[in-house]
């Protein structure tokens, strides 16, 4: 399912702030097609907690572009997509 | 020596109190001065250094200058040289200059972000600069907060910053506001200002300032920064009433949910570095100069797109724009229902400490799972003589602190075992991730010979038994010895002696597991005066 170093077939996804800390990482590559539906469900297996934790107040976004995963139709995160989980950040 | 030593110390408090007040006044003084002289617009034309000659009063009644006293200028003779670098540009020119002096901006937080960017707007000759914070100068915020100085430690975070920003640019005014924003006192704050900076700390005073922002019609920029990375948003931009979709997003669009408060991390915490954090606040002051010298979202509808920049400092490439969709059609906020309101705000049924959560200090453990520091210590002077290969011989002290606080300062003879393993997820591919254990029995010595490699691999058939590489750890390393967590504040110490009775670590009550009662700093309280505090 994941892959540090193979983009072929997968896109890849960026982990911000707790995301990072959560994942332990700042980005991997998943494998696509994938619908944006399934994305947290698919991170929460993978790391078990994220979703309530991390994803639920998270920003999204698709090659630099804001997504609405609740409210928005649901789209298909494509091979050489970039995603990212952006979670507020509130200190300063 | 001691009666020596005491005096001394009691007259230089007394020096420095009434020093201070000597600053206050002096700083309310100069308030009213600069408030006197924008009052009487009287200025002289300084032409020869004395007296007027007749060719001079000839030449000024041609060009329609009554009186050389009058200054037929738009800004005053020292603001053109004052700003002369900035007004040479396009983009400021007379008109943006103008702008910025009849402008007021209100900072909300004088910290890590609000000093580079009050500096920044205070020598750019922004008119009114209001200050709110209810914190004093602490030493550990100076490595960031750069209009504090080593001997501000102890000033309100508002007077010290304003007496700096008043010798960058005596010419403008300063407005104190010296307390902590609630929803009662904000709106009265608020409705003062023209734009608002977001410099806080906490996701409660974001969502009020925010709110507020959209409520009173004004721009918000908000920043925020924490370890290496930073976020930086212009919002409700332009301003416009709550339900005008053509009005910028507000802070709730982006972010409709708050983040769980257990999972909320301070820069106490976390840590974070001054460029991080400066290069935001820095941000912050050219996005403002940018909204008050551009008036175009006055005259049309059609604004540029909204956006989010994040910024990573080892991040390829550092810094990312997402694009932003505009109002959120059901946000609680600014969309054409909201649950928002001035009224809510004032009466106290909006609670922003509720609606975010509160983290409790955790007190999950019964009283016979605790000691306290004194008691700790007195276990450890009975085994301090019989430390065996630099570990207690009749116990196990496991530090859960993180391994860079760890390495930082650790009491002796105690292991550690991160807090971020014990809590990691049980992962399905656990292949990448990597355990490590260290000893703090000689720190003099290279850490990585003490660093004890636990593979981090979970076999297929373990992946739902939650066995975590540190139980086979502990379970060799202490053997049946009693088992004493300890942490920073005594909160994550609690979680790890549930987690370790949950791995069957206390062996069936056989084995004592506990923590010591507030950390690592309850033991520089109550044991060890010397020990580091950061």
């Amino acid at each position: 399912m994941t892959s540090q170093t193979k983009p072929s077939g997968q896109f890849k996804i960026l982990y911000f702030a707790s995301a990072t800390s959560f994942t332990n990482k700042s980005e991997e590559y998943l494998d696509a097609p994938l619908n944006s539906r399934e994305l947290f469900d698919v991170l929460d297996q993978m790391y078990p907690g994220m979703k309530a934790s991390v994803l639920d107040s998270s920003a999204v976004t698709r090659n630099l572009e804001y997504l609405d995963l609740e409210d928005d139709d649901p789209t298909i995160f494509q091979a050489g997509d970039e995603v990212a989980i952006i979670p507020p950040v509130s200190s300063g | 020596m001691d009666q020596t030593i005491r005096n001394l110390r009691e007259q230089i408090s007394l020096c420095e109190r009434q020093l201070h007040a000597l600053k206050v006044q002096l700083n309310n003084a100069e308030e009213r001065a600069i408030l006197e002289a924008q009052a009487k617009p009287e200025m002289s034309f300084d032409l020869s250094g004395g007296g007027q000659d007749a060719w001079q009063m000839e030449i000024l009644g041609v060009l329609g200058h009554e009186s050389p006293r009058k200054n037929a200028w738009p800004l005053m003779p020292q603001e053109y040289k004052r700003y002369g670098r900035q007004l040479i540009l396009p983009e400021i020119g007379l008109n943006g200059q103008l702008r910025l002096k009849n402008t007021s901006v209100l900072i909300v937080g004088v910290g890590g972000l609000g000093c580079p960017a009050a500096a920044y707007l205070a020598g750019a000759g922004v008119g009114t600069i209001g200050l709110v914070d209810g914190d004093i100068v602490e030493e550990s915020n100076l490595h960031r907060q750069t209009l504090h100085t080593t001997e501000k430690v102890g000033m309100s975070k508002v007077d010290s910053a304003t007496f700096y920003l008043k010798s960058l640019n005596p010419t403008i005014k300063y407005v104190s506001h010296r307390t902590h924003l609630n929803p009662q006192n904000a709106p009265d704050i608020f409705r003062h200002y023209d734009l608002v900076l977001d410099c806080t700390d906490n996701p409660a005073s974001r969502y009020l300032i925010s709110d507020l922002c959209v409520l009173l019609g004004k721009t918000l920029v908000s920043a925020s920064a924490l370890r290496m990375e930073g976020q930086l948003l212009i919002l409700n931009y332009p301003p416009r009433a709550p339900g005008d979709s053509s009005g910028g997003p507000c802070y709730r669009c982006v972010f409709p949910k708050p983040p769980p408060a257990e999972t909320v991390v301070t820069c106490g915490e976390g840590g974070v570095l001054g460029p991080v954090v400066g290069v935001m606040g820095v941000l912050q002051a050219l996005e403002a100069i940018k909204v008050i010298v551009d008036d175009s979202h006055l005259l049309s509808s059609q604004s540029e797109t909204p956006s989010l920049l994040l910024f990573s400092a080892y991040g390829t490439p550092p810094f990312r724009s997402i694009r932003l969709r505009s109002r959120r059609p059901r946000c609680a906020c600014c969309s054409e229902q909201p649950s928002v309101s001035l009224a809510s705000l004032s009466s106290g049924s909006l609670d922003y400490q509720l609606f975010c959560g509160i983290a409790n200090p955790a007190n999950i453990l019964n009283p016979r799972e605790r000691v306290s520091p004194r008691e700790y210590a007195k276990t450890l002077v009975t085994t301090r003589s019989v430390l065996d290969r630099g570990l207690p011989k009749d116990h196990v002290l496991i530090d859960v602190r993180e391994r860079v606080q760890f390495d930082l300062c650790s009491i002796e003879g105690s292991i550690n075992i991160p807090f971020s393993q014990i809590n990691a997820p049980v992962r399905s591919n656990p292949s990448t991730r990597e355990q490590s254990v260290a000893s703090s029995s000689s720190p003099s010595t290279n850490p990585d010979q003490n660093a004890m490699e636990v593979d981090g691999k979970v076999s297929e058939g373990q992946r739902n038994e939650l066995v975590m590489p540190w139980v086979h750890f502990i379970h060799k390393a202490a053997l049946e010895k009693p088992i004493y967590v300890v942490c920073r504040f005594g909160n994550d110490s609690q979680v790890t002696v549930k987690k370790f009775k949950e791995a069957g670590l206390d062996l069936s009550g056989r084995r004592w597991v506990g923590d010591i009662k507030n950390g690592l700093r309850g033991w520089r309280t109550h044991v060890d005066k010397d020990f580091p505090e950061y």
